[in-house]
């Protein structure tokens, strides 16, 4: 024993009180980086600060639009793209007093003169209702209105009356001539079935005007994308189901414009428990029924995307079909309301059914 | 088993007992399933450096039975079950190593243990998703465990008794 | 080493690595889709950024689990079990830790980051 019996206990001692001292350091650590962490979640994102990426979240169109931009100019591109939207806003909402759309409508028969924009958006109207046969019809809102879907307070309507309000559609009423607009008597527009679509195109194209290459712009579930993502991956867009909550499968899918139609969107139950969809069926005025729960467009323009899923759903499966091998300029899902898909071969390899929706059925439709 | 002994087991019990209900009311910040300070387990761990094998083992699944009784919540059971097996086992097995000067080690591993053993009960029932709590519960087991071995170690240092778990 | 100050190592690695698998589940990134899980069965899968306010209930075994969406976020809003940690956990916030109701074997997690959606086209 080299050491003295005293020195031995001291020494004892001081590891001890070190070892003691340390172990309540260590916790004290411990205690608060947890506490920290638990109540500072930001610390936590750590070098994930994203040179050139612009978020823009605004209310237009009645509806919730987010754009998310990748590029330098990535900040001045979204506000222009948002100021956009909301110009267009003033310009085609059906509601709003100042629009044009408005002013066109309590025109009486007289001409009244638009925007190149709103000039461009109703001949396109006009031309897919003139493709699709009227499965689009730009004229349909006094039917829309009957049926209680502008104001939320829904009704079934008479057959009288619906007889009546049809005799007040027609896209054919509807006149164009050197940037002004004429309606002939009881029509009203609405170009609510490819304003959006179309006010999408059109925020893309200020920021690709900006030099912007990876976009993504979801107009209250139109999307939009522009390139692919930063890293080079494809876009993933969950489609949402349309007979539950949650979404069914996953799109992948680069530089394209994607819209859904369907039923489920909005409906009412009527008191005789029948279920009434707000997408009418121009020939009928009644809501569309022919076995579809939902259509959604792929394509490059947002506006065709758009004009067609409402038409396409209108017309339901065979027609869409007949439709799609005729013009094949775009791409489409179709879900019945059996639960089967129907894809067409351009996107089948694009599209993933989740875990949980594996059991659908699923069938691709090829060119013939 | 004598008289004596039956009723100083039984006392422990009803203490252990009293602290149980009296902790089921102190308010739990941590909103994570089982994390708890466990300070009916002083008990245990007194009683793991005081009593034989068997007799702490009594102690301990009568006072569980108990408890699942009192708090209404007889599910509890399975958990705390597989929780004390593991427990008593570590805490048994590490008493002839660990010396009273260091009774809070065992407490930690016992109460490390104890966590580790209600857990997997959890993930038999819920699936593996819920083993993300392992961490949290590791944690809180040290410092739980460090906490009521301490007051377990004071405790027995204070009480003039011997120590007497290896005689029959 | 003495027994003593190796167990005693051990229970300070056994701490740190409590604190370190804690902050990683906490820092685990996540996705916007959840699922409800009961029993190891998903009842429910929803995406947080489209679905509406609502209230789901959910039965089990004759006692009800509630659960809220209220903008973009889910929780346990009231369940019939005797501890009530899973109402107390409040909004699902963490990519790894799910929304736990041991007694109804109930769970709210997100779902697998594989599942990464950019957006919901609905």
């Amino acid at each position: 024993m080299l050491q003295s019996k005293e020195e031995k206990c001291m020494k004892r001692k001081f590891n001890r009180i070190f070892l003691v001292l340390s172990g309540i350091f260590i916790m004290i650590l411990a205690v608060s980086s947890l506490v920290m962490v638990l109540f500072f979640p930001e610390l936590l994102s750590f070098g994930t600060s994203d040179n050139g990426e612009a978020t823009k979240e605004l209310f237009a169109m009645d509806t919730y639009i987010t754009m998310t931009a990748h590029g330098w100019d990535a900040e001045t591109a979204v506000a222009e793209a948002a100021d956009k939207l909301t110009e267009l806003e003033q310009l085609w909402s059906v509601t709003e007093p100042e629009s044009e759309i408005y002013a066109v409508n309590q025109s009486n028969g007289q001409a009244v003169s638009v925007s190149s924009e709103t000039e461009d958006l109703l001949s396109f109207a006009l031309q897919m209702a003139e493709k699709t046969k009227g499965a689009l019809e730009p004229t349909i809102y006094p039917v829309l209105k009957a049926w209680g879907f502008t104001t939320e307070e829904n009704r079934v309507p008479s057959d009288f009356e619906i007889t009546e309000l049809l005799k007040n559609v027609g896209y054919e009423r509807v006149h164009m001539e050197d940037g002004s607009v004429w309606l002939e008597n009881g029509i009203m527009l609405d170009l609510g079935a490819v304003g959006k679509g179309y006010a999408g195109d059109l925020a893309a194209q200020i920021l690709r005007d900006n030099g912007i290459t990876s976009a993504l712009l979801d107009l209250g579930g139109n999307i939009q994308t522009i390139g692919t993502k930063p890293d080079g991956s494809f876009w993933k867009l969950g489609l949402q189901a349309p007979f539950s909550e949650g979404t069914l499968g996953i799109l992948e899918i680069s530089n394209k414009a994607v819209v859904t139609s369907g039923a489920y969107e909005r409906y009412f139950i009527g008191e005789d428990g029948k279920r009434y969809g707000h997408i009418i069926d121009p020939v009928t005025g009644y809501p569309a029924e022919n076995g579809l729960a939902s259509v959604t467009v792929i394509a490059d323009e947002g506006r065709l995307c758009d004009a067609l899923s409402t038409s396409l759903f209108v017309m339901g499966a065979d027609r869409a079909m007949e439709y799609w091998q005729l013009h094949q300029n775009f791409d489409m899902i179709l879900i019945t309301e059996d639960g089967e898909i129907y894809l067409t071969d351009g996107i089948a390899d694009m599209f993933t059914l989740d875990s949980y929706h594996s059991n659908m059925k699923v069938n691709v439709i090829e060119d013939e | 088993m004598n008289v004596r002994k039956m009723t100083q087991l039984a006392m422990l019990t009803g203490v252990a007992l009293i602290i149980f209900v009296i902790e089921l009311q102190i308010p739990n910040p941590f909103p994570i399933p089982g994390i708890k300070l466990g300070l009916a387990n002083i008990i245990t761990v007194y009683a793991v450096y005081r009593f034989q094998a068997g007799e702490v083992m009594m102690i301990v699944f009568c006072r569980i039975f108990l408890a699942a009784v009192f708090s209404g919540n007889m599910m509890a059971l399975a958990y705390s079950f597989a929780g004390s097996v593991l427990c008593l086992a570590g805490m048994l097995l590490l008493r002839k190593i660990i010396d009273k000067k260091h009774i809070w080690i065992a407490s930690v591993f016992g109460a490390i243990l104890h966590n580790i053993g209600q857990i997997s009960i959890a993930a038999l029932v819920m699936g593996t998703g819920i083993l993300v709590y392992l961490p949290f519960l590791l944690l809180s087991g040290c410092l739980a465990g460090a906490f009521t071995g301490g007051c377990a170690q004071l405790i027995i240092r204070r009480l003039k008794e011997t120590m007497r778990y290896d005689e029959s | 080493m003495s027994k003593q100050k190796i167990l005693m190592i051990i229970c300070v690695v056994v701490f740190l690595l409590g604190i370190a698998g804690s902050i990683l589940v906490l820092l685990t990134p996540h996705g916007t889709q959840v699922n409800i899980v009961q029993d190891g069965i998903v009842l429910y899968t929803i995406d947080l950024t489209t679905a509406q306010d609502q209230t789901l209930e959910i039965e089990y075994k004759g006692r009800t689990n509630i659960v809220q969406i209220e903008n973009g976020r889910i929780r346990m809003l009231e369940a019939e079990c005797p501890d009530q940690t899973c109402v107390h956990m409040g909004w699902l916030d963490s990519g790894a830790m799910p929304i736990v109701c041991l007694p109804n074997h109930l769970s709210i997690e997100y779902a697998g980051s594989g599942d990464n959606i950019d957006a919901v086209i609905r």
